[in-house]
Formats: C-alpha cells, structure tokens, sequence
C-alpha cells in the first residue's frame, strides 16, 4: 500500500515570473510607445534614421538602468533576475529588437569580457557598452567554415610580440556600423583543432580590414563579408588566452544557446494580425484551415516558449545543452510557419512590400527574415544533433 | 518560476510504476483483451496506490501526483478507466463523450457512468457489452440516458489535462523502447543509431515529447493557479498537442522499428492500440483544433499579448 503525497507538503510547480518582471514588462512597453514609431521594423533598413532611433533607444535604456539589466551591478548592469533578463528579451524581440545592433555586445561580448577579459578590457569595452555607445560585430564564420568553426582559415601569423591576421570573413551581420569586432583567427594551425583559435578584440577601423555589404532577401546589414589583409594585432588586444578561442566562444555562446526570442515576434505579429482581420470581420471569413493552422501555430508557440524557459531555468542550475536546443529547433520552425500563416491571412497583399504592406511591412519583413531563422547562429541540424547525443549518446 | 515536479510527486510516481509494472505491462494489458475479468487487477493495484484518496479537485500537488500516476499508466496501458475514476461524481465515473456517437473506453466494466460532453451537458449513460476491434479493444458502445447534473468546466479541463498526462505516459514508453532498439539493432555493419537519417528522426520525436511535458505541467499550473474560461482553453490545447504529438511520435515508432513494432508482441503495437480510444474520443484533433478558434479571436487562448496593453505598437 503506498499513500499519495500529503496536500501542499512541497512547493508546487510556478510558472509566474513575479510582480517585478510583470510590471518590467509594462515599462518596457510604454517606454517602445514613446520613444519608437509605429511601424518600425528595426535597425537593418536602408534609412540611417532608423539606425540613429536605436541609438537613442538604447541610451533611453541606459539611462533607465534597463539596457544592461542582465549584467551584474559591479560592470554597471542592473543585477536582474533571469526572468526579468527574458521579460527584455521577449519584449524587445517582439517589438523588432529597438536595441539595434546593441544586441551583440550586451549579450554576449560583454559578458565574454567579464569571464574572460582582461582588466584594461573590461575597463576599455564595458562602460561604452553599457551606456549603448558602441556597436560589436562578430567574426567568425568564413566562406569554407560555417557551421564548422573549428576549421576556419583566417591566420593570426605571429609578427614581433604580435600577430598579422589575414583571411576573410563572411556573413557578418552589422559589420558596416559596428566599431568593434570579436575576430577568430587560427594561431597555431598545428594544434588540435579545439586549441588552434584565438580570438581578438579589433577596432573595425583599423589597417587592412574592408567590408563589402551582400545584398540579399534578408535586407540590408544583415550579410556582409569582411577582409583581412595584414591586420595588425597584439597581446593586448586578445580575448582569453592564445589559443583558448573555442573554449571562450563555447562558454560565452552558452549564455546565449537560448537565443533570441523569436516566439515573442511571432505572437506579436499574430496578435496584430488578428486585430487588423477582426476590424472588418475578415477574421471570420478566412478559410477554416487556416483558422485551424493558426491555432496549432499558437500550440507551439506555447510550447517554444516553455521549452525557452525550461532551458532559461536551468541557467542558474546548469544548462543541458539539449534543452537549449530543443527550445531552438521548436521556436525556429514557429517563426517559419507563423511567416506562411501570415502570408497566408495577408492574400495578395502579401507582396506589397513597405509602410503601406500588411502590417506596415512587418509581415514582408517576418517572411525573408524568417527564411534564416533555421540557419542563423548555428543550424537546426546542429540542434539535432545535440538533442539526439543526449538521447542516444555520441554517434562514432 | 519553479518548473521542477516536487520530489514526493515524483516520488509517488515511482511507487506507482513499481507497482504498476508488475502487472505485467503491455504484455498484462494485451492478455486483458482475451480475458476481460483481468483488468480487476488493475483495479486492485490502483486501490494500493491509494488512486481513490488523490484530491484532483482542490490541490495542485495531489493532482500533479495523479497526473503521474495517469502518465505511469499510460506507459504500461494500464486497462483500466484511470482518469474517469480520478474524475468520478457521486461514485459515477466520469466518461467525456460525443453524444452523437457514444463510446466509452472500459465502458463495460462493473460500476456506474456519468457522461458528459466538452461543454458539460452531462447525461446518464448505460454502457452496451464488450466488442471486439484491434484499436481501442475495450471500447464499447453506450446508450444516452436521463440528462444530469451539469459537469463543471474545471473538470472537463482536469479530465482533459489528465487524459493528455495518460498519452504523454504511453509516448514516452514507446520511444524508450525505439531507443534502446535503434541501439541494438545493426544493419549495414552498425546500430541504426549511427545512421543521421535515424538520429534526427529520433531527435524530433525527443523534442515533441519535451514540448509535451512542459505544456503538460504549465497546463496542470494553470488550472490551479488561473482557473475559469482560460484554463478550459488552456486544456483543450494540451490535449490538442498531445493527440498531435502521439500521432508524430508513434509514426516514428513504427518506422524505426520496422516489422517487428506491428506485432502483437511487441509493446508498442500495444501501446499504439490501446492508445488510440484517447486519441479518437470524445472528438478528433480538428475538432479540438477547431473549438480553439472563438479563443484565439476573443484572447482566452492567452499569449504574450493577448490582453489589453498588448503589443506596443
């Protein structure tokens, strides 16, 4: 005979936030009211204008104590809680990430430098981080070295007490208006691979380095290649120790392997979606399959946004990379098919690109933007197999 | 936020699996089929875990450990009406139904029935005799009643919840079987668990049934901790993803299996079988789907933005 658990005898399960992240999110929200126009869609536009609103926004944060609010209280950030740090994360995705290009630094440059960091470094790059003064951007993947970073070609030849990197870099989001890059160059191509890479701290404007903007389906600043000839680097400028590269991109990265919230755009749009059909009924007349499309998208997205705060969750516990993934592989493939539902809704306006498209370019721009949303920032067949190493153990 | 079951929930669905199991597992519930009074034994077994005492109603803890006593019987398909007891009125066990097309699982074992429909029109209902069918071997047919005391829409969203508990249960069973085979099956000079093409079907089913269980608990949260219209809502879409995620996940099943998962005794051909009265009734996944639309357009079916003060712009 076995008795069921007494009545209240631990903590139950909680899946609410707190008072302090509810009510953040609400500042977070009049704060996007008043200082960002309705309809904008980011920093990636052919417009400065909306590059220079981002800028303002993130000094609005600063001053705030909100751009940083992940970082602890002795590097200038705001001491918050995980569940605060997702509440931004959320909110800022939502409302096409006001941050800017901001968004590197304060998630992961910045951390990088305070694990890793020198003191000169973290005196140098935090504070104009902080106060959303400056723009990081990151180089790592190449041309024969995507998802396989550990077999990228740039060189860090050594030259005196320094090195000279040569090499090219691809992909490069932000590349033309960031100051600063985190570059990965191999330093001893002789070494295993996961002691060959070093990365350094580089001032976008130093000699030798040219970008070249690609043009592509997902606008502009998101794809840029980046070359190097003979860019001179020295002791002071590397992040880590020489040769440490991998480890640091890896223990930085795990801050991330959440990443961004996509599910949050995605409910966003879909909100606003619904309002727009809902004013003139046209709500009720969409096709009964696509009613029913609409609602199983939001099912996962339920489901991408629990898996995100299992893995956000075990932050503070110890990350599990396959949850991570899990979360990455669930809220990718929502950004995808929340795209298609939205086309769908749109109709023939669907290709009307601009502030006079369907929710003022916002679904044109989810679309494009959601082609990447599989590939970006390691692919979703990565995140298989992570997930299937954890269930079946490392393939040979 | 605390998203980790409490330890004498998951302790309490320890015991249940020990005592479960040694029923025999499918292969008990796969005799039952033959040898209907057998399934007394199940009843037996839930008597010693105490399932009668568990307080769904007004606990969280005790309807979390019920839901893992719902989720241990699924991974054994328990032949028994679990979650209809759980839900019992009166002494009446509690079946959701379509009453255009009445169908009980377990339907003909001894006791009394209240049905009710997914909006609580509650009639009684007089179960017909056993039947004989490969899916769902224990449903049966069951005649409409007098109308009857209106059931609450908490409990049709516990029923759910529960039911939705019970299939995560069997799925979770059933990939643990294809894991272990995909392991040691070799073909082609090595374990299918080398092959990509095998791995990422096998991370995909993994992911489903991750998303599952966190939906799973977030759902039993809710129902405690925001009751009214919205965890109604909230039921119908765990018990959507679960009927979903089981036709995905079983699919997969029987595809890595091969031949071998078809066969009666096999586990799986069990598991799938016996499964499939909590995939079918009381109405299809489109029709749950489709019950979600009014939410979705009147915000009960909440998101991040579904109030007032939603989106900023």
């Amino acid at each position: 005979m076995t008795d069921p658990p007494p009545t209240d005898s631990e903590p139950p399960i909680d899946y609410d936030f707190g008072a302090a992240a509810a009510e953040l999110r609400l500042r977070l929200r009049a704060l996007i009211r008043e200082h960002l126009p309705a309809g904008f869609l980011g920093a990636f536009s052919d417009n400065p204008a909306d590059l220079a609103l981002t800028q303002e926004f993130c000094k609005v944060l600063a001053d705030e104590g909100l751009l940083c609010l992940s970082w602890p209280t002795e590097y200038g950030g705001g001491g918050g809680s995980v569940w605060e740090q997702t509440t931004v994360r959320e909110e800022m995705w939502a409302h096409h990430e006001p941050r800017g290009a901001q968004y590197m630094g304060v998630n992961w440059v910045g951390p990088a430098l305070m694990r890793h960091g020198t003191e000169e470094q973290r005196a140098m790059h935090l504070p104009p981080i902080a106060a959303g003064e400056v723009i990081w951007c990151q180089g790592f993947s190449e041309p024969e070295a995507g998802t396989d970073l550990a077999s990228l070609r740039t060189r860090a030849e050594p030259d005196g007490d320094g090195w000279l990197i040569t090499g090219q870099k691809v992909w490069t989001s932000y590349a033309q208006m960031a100051q600063w890059c985190v570059l990965a160059a191999t330093t001893d191509p002789q070494l295993p691979s996961a002691e060959r890479l070093t990365l350094f701290l580089v001032p976008m404007d130093r000699d030798g380095i040219e970008v070249r903007p690609i043009a592509s389906m997902l606008g502009p600043h998101h794809l840029n290649e980046v070359f190097l000839d003979k860019v001179r680097v020295g002791p002071q400028d590397v992040l880590g120790k020489v040769g440490s590269g991998w480890a640091v991109m890896r223990d930085a990265l795990a801050y991330e392997r959440v990443g961004i919230a996509r599910y949050a755009r995605c409910e966003s749009l879909l909100a606003r979606m619904l309002a727009v059909l809902d004013s003139d009924d046209s709500w009720d007349r969409l096709a009964p399959a696509l009613h029913t499309r609409w609602v199983r998208a939001l099912v996962d997205l339920r489901i991408a946004r629990l898996l995100a705060y299992r893995a956000v969750g075990e932050q503070i516990d110890g990350i599990d990379p396959a949850n991570a993934a899990a979360a990455r592989i669930v809220t990718t493939t929502c950004d995808q098919s929340v795209a298609e539902i939205l086309m769908e809704a749109a109709g023939a306006a669907a290709l009307d690109a601009g502030p006079t498209g369907p929710l003022a370019g916002a679904v044109d721009d989810h679309w494009r933007y959601a082609q990447a949303a599989t590939v970006a920032s390691g692919t979703i067949e990565v995140q298989r197999i992570l997930v299937a190493r954890s269930v079946l153990g490392a393939s040979r | 936020m605390r998203t980790t079951l409490p330890a004498d929930v998951v302790s309490y669905g320890d015991a249940a699996r020990s005592r479960l199991s040694r029923l025999g597992g499918a292969e008990f519930a796969l005799r039952c089929e033959t040898d209907r009074p057998l399934r007394d034994g199940a009843g037996e077994a839930l008597s010693d875990l105490g399932a009668s005492d568990l307080d769904v109603r007004s606990d969280l803890n005790q309807f979390l450990a019920a839901a893992q006593l719902c989720r241990v019987a699924g991974s054994v398909a328990l032949p028994w009406p679990l979650v209809e007891e759980l839900l019992a009125i009166d002494g009446a066990r509690l079946a959701l139904l379509d009453p255009m097309t009445p169908r009980i699982d377990h339907g003909d074992l001894a006791g009394s029935w209240v049905g009710s429909d997914l909006d609580g029109h509650a009639v009684a209902v007089r179960p017909g005799p056993p039947r004989t069918a490969k899916l769902g071997p224990f449903v049966v047919l069951a005649e409409l009643g007098e109308t009857a005391a209106r059931i609450s829409a908490a409990d049709v969203a516990r029923h759910q919840v529960l039911a939705s508990w019970r299939i995560l249960g069997t799925l979770e069973a059933a990939f643990g079987q294809v894991v272990e085979h995909v392991r040691a099956r070799t073909q082609f000079g090595q374990p299918l668990a080398e092959f990509q093409a095998v791995r990422f079907a096998i991370a995909d089913a993994n992911v489903a049934l991750r998303g599952l269980e966190e939906l799973a608990k977030f759902t039993s949260w809710r129902l405690a901790a925001a009751p009214g219209p919205r965890a109604a809502v909230d039921a119908t879409v765990l018990r959507l993803s679960a009927v979903d995620s089981a036709v995905r996940v079983l699919r997969t099943c029987h595809q890595m299996l091969g031949a071998v998962g078809f066969c009666n005794e096999h586990d799986v051909s069990v598991l799938d079988r016996h499964l499939q009265p909590l995939l079918r009734l009381p109405v299809s996944a489109e029709v749950l789907a489709a019950r979600l639309v009014p939410a979705v357009k009147s915000g009960d079916f909440e998101t991040l933005f579904s109030d007032a003060g939603g989106v900023a712009h």
